[in-house]
């Protein structure tokens, strides 16, 4: 402590003593003041703050004992000497009792002064670094409740689940999505077993795994569990708490639940394996036949080969199909190709793909019935995009209707929508096909339906397409009579970003 | 008997049980055709085919194994041998073998889709033979 900053304070009614401190403290380079009796020192104390106080036992008005419990009250802290002669021994005890610090006897050298006043600043200092130690520690302890209620706050809100599990194999932290997710029960108390709290035994089973095959080396490790038999999956990232000298004190594991990503990843891989034999199974087929060509089963009967290789040619102009028609619709997924909106006419583009395909239809002697009103509103749309949905589902109505049949297109409007109809007198649509012809490749096979090819994804398309001009596709059937495509659509999507 | 064997075709890709007929019939055998399971069955029990050619995949994606399952448990038709064709193999990068998926394929023999014309004829001469082989015991 700087000497300069030191306040001391000699209340006496003894000028010699008074101004004797004064002069040996004011030597050794202390602040200090003086007063003559109780109540002047108190005015002085309640002006400022002094580190040590010299006090006489014996003086009129307010004495020493009463100004020691007076100071006492105001500053605990302030180091109090009393200053008594033999007489009054006995006080000075008395006063240490009440909080003095020390006592000096009169008569008194000014060394005798320093040593106690030295002791005294020494026994102060101290004091305010305890003072000051404990007020620390009190700060450390509210910022580390404050910490961990906010841990608390963040771990509670976390969509992935945590557990805290110690050595003991006790778990004694989670939070609510960890009880959803493990379907935790009895959690109004922490710190018991695992068993506790988890009635699935192959779950407990596997957390036990992952927490034995636990080495202080590994910082992390991760591992699929499977939750219930519904197909629940939970990735489970497990680390250590370590302590200073890398001990383990337990483990955090923290689930995410994968179930979607898991069924997406089954999808996908579902579909990689339907598009891999949708493609092999042609290619072999052409395989085939060129096979039959080769090894001359023919006989050399050039009519007979001809034949084979145009069933070759067939079936790879099938697969051109399939091909465009898994690009279209990967061009669909990724957002490729944006949506260019612009004014159509539906009326034009039905009219010009019924005459695209008119060759097609009278191979099977097909007659079309179009009904279109002349006033028709436009829409806003994709004409690339109505060109395909119109093309695929006029398509269908020719492939799968039977000789001779007939095709009605009505074109109605109402206050939102432009409703189109394609009805056709064709094989029709069981109710057990019917929920699923939207579905990826998926092709109604039987006898009625097996000279025809398809891809499989005409519908799929379709009903994307409709789907992304925010509009409608529905289809009624009767099983050897015929279908009905509806498509409604909107004279102005909002959207447009497709998907 | 004028024909070599009778030898029934199960497949739902029309091409090839175009292509296999060719082959067979040119070679002297006499072809019956399904296009499904059930249809195949029942041309098993009424015409008792001396051979089967199975596809794998038809309308369900298990069809030629419980086809072929359902071949096995009947003690009439267990020592007709099968014949199974795929082209799943190899597409999937899943390979099927005799040595590995035999017993619970319970067919008798397998080759990948498109089939030389000279190997489907090996094969199927093969398993006639054995088939007698069967009978005579």
């Amino acid at each position: 402590m700087n000497k300069k900053q030191v306040h001391i304070l000699v209340v006496d009614d003894e000028f010699g003593i008074r101004e004797g401190c004064k002069r040996a403290l004011s030597e050794d380079g202390y602040q200090v003041d003086s007063a003559n009796d109780g109540s002047a020192g108190l005015q002085k104390i309640n002006k400022r703050s002094y580190d040590l106080i010299l006090v006489d036992l014996m003086m009129p008005g307010i004495n020493g004992l009463k100004l020691i419990k007076k100071v006492q009250k105001i500053d605990s802290e302030i180091i109090l000497i009393v200053i008594t002669g033999y007489a009054t021994i006995e006080s000075a005890i008395e006063a240490t009792k009440s909080g003095a610090y020390d006592y000096l006897p009169k008569p008194f050298t000014p060394d005798d002064l320093r040593t106690v006043v030295k002791r005294g600043l020494e026994k102060r200092n101290l004091r305010l670094e305890a003072l000051q130690l404990y007020k620390e520690r009190e700060q450390r302890l509210l910022e580390l409740t404050n910490e961990k209620s906010r841990l608390q706050t963040i771990i509670r809100c976390m969509a992935d689940g945590v557990l805290v599990i110690n050595l003991q194999g006790q778990l004694v932290l989670w939070n609510v999505s960890a009880v959803k997710m493990l379907h935790l029960t009895g959690t109004d108390k922490s710190g018991l077993s695992l068993e506790h709290y988890i009635k699935n035994k192959s779950v407990i089973k596997s957390l036990k795994q992952i927490l034995d095959s636990q080495d202080s080396d590994c910082s992390m490790m991760t591992r699929e569990i499977e939750v219930d038999k519904k197909g629940s999956v939970l990735m489970a990232k497990i680390a250590p708490i370590l302590d200073k000298k890398n001990r383990i004190l337990g483990t955090v594991t923290v689930l995410s639940d994968i179930t979607k990503l898991k069924e997406i990843d089954k999808i996908k891989s579902q579909f990689v394996s339907m598009v891999a034999h949708e493609i092999r199974a042609p290619l072999a087929a052409i395989e085939g036949w060129l096979e039959v060509v080769l090894s001359d089963e023919s006989r050399e009967d050039n009519t007979q080969n001809k034949k084979w290789l145009n069933r070759a040619k067939e079936r790879s102009h099938a697969l051109l199909d399939l091909v465009n028609d898994l690009l279209t619709i990967n061009r669909m997924e990724a957002g490729k190709i944006a949506q260019k909106m612009e004014t159509v006419k539906i009326s034009d583009i039905i009219n010009k793909i019924v005459e695209f395909l008119m060759p097609e239809a009278q191979k099977k002697n097909i007659s079309f019935k179009i009904h279109i009103p002349k006033d028709l509103a436009v829409i806003q749309a994709d004409k690339a995009d109505m060109e395909k949905l119109f093309t695929n589902l006029i398509n269908n109505a020719i492939k799968y209707n039977k000789k001779n049949g007939k095709i009605i297109i009505t074109v109605k409007k109402d206050e939102s929508y432009i409703t189109t109809r394609i009805e056709d007198t064709g094989v029709g649509i069981s109710s057990k096909n019917i929920q699923h012809i939207f579905d990826d490749f998926f092709r109604v096979e039987d006898e009625t339906t097996e000279k025809i090819s398809g891809t499989g994804l005409g519908l799929t398309i379709a009903k994307r397409i409709v789907d992304s001009h925010l509009g409608k596709i529905e289809v009624k059937s009767e099983l050897g009579k015929g279908s009905v495509f509806s498509i409604f659509l909107p004279y102005s999507p909002k959207k447009k970003k497709r998907m | 008997m004028s024909s070599k064997g009778k030898i029934l075709l199960v497949d739902d890709d029309p091409d090839f049980i175009e292509i296999h007929k060719t082959i067979l019939e040119n070679h002297g055998y006499e072809i019956l055709t399904a296009t499904n399971g059930e249809e195949g069955l029942k041309r098993v029990r009424t015409d008792m085919p001396d051979l089967i050619i199975l596809d794998l995949i038809m309308e369900k994606h298990d069809a030629g194994f419980s086809f072929s399952k359902e071949i096995k448990k009947d003690h009439l038709f267990k020592n007709i041998p099968i014949l199974m064709v795929t082209s799943v193999a190899e597409a999937t990068g899943y390979r099927f073998s005799m040595k590995e998926d035999g017993y619970w394929m319970k067919t008798d023999d397998f080759i990948d889709k498109p089939v030389k014309p000279e190997i489907l004829i090996k094969r199927v001469e093969k398993l006639l033979s054995k088939g007698e082989e069967n009978k005579i015991e």
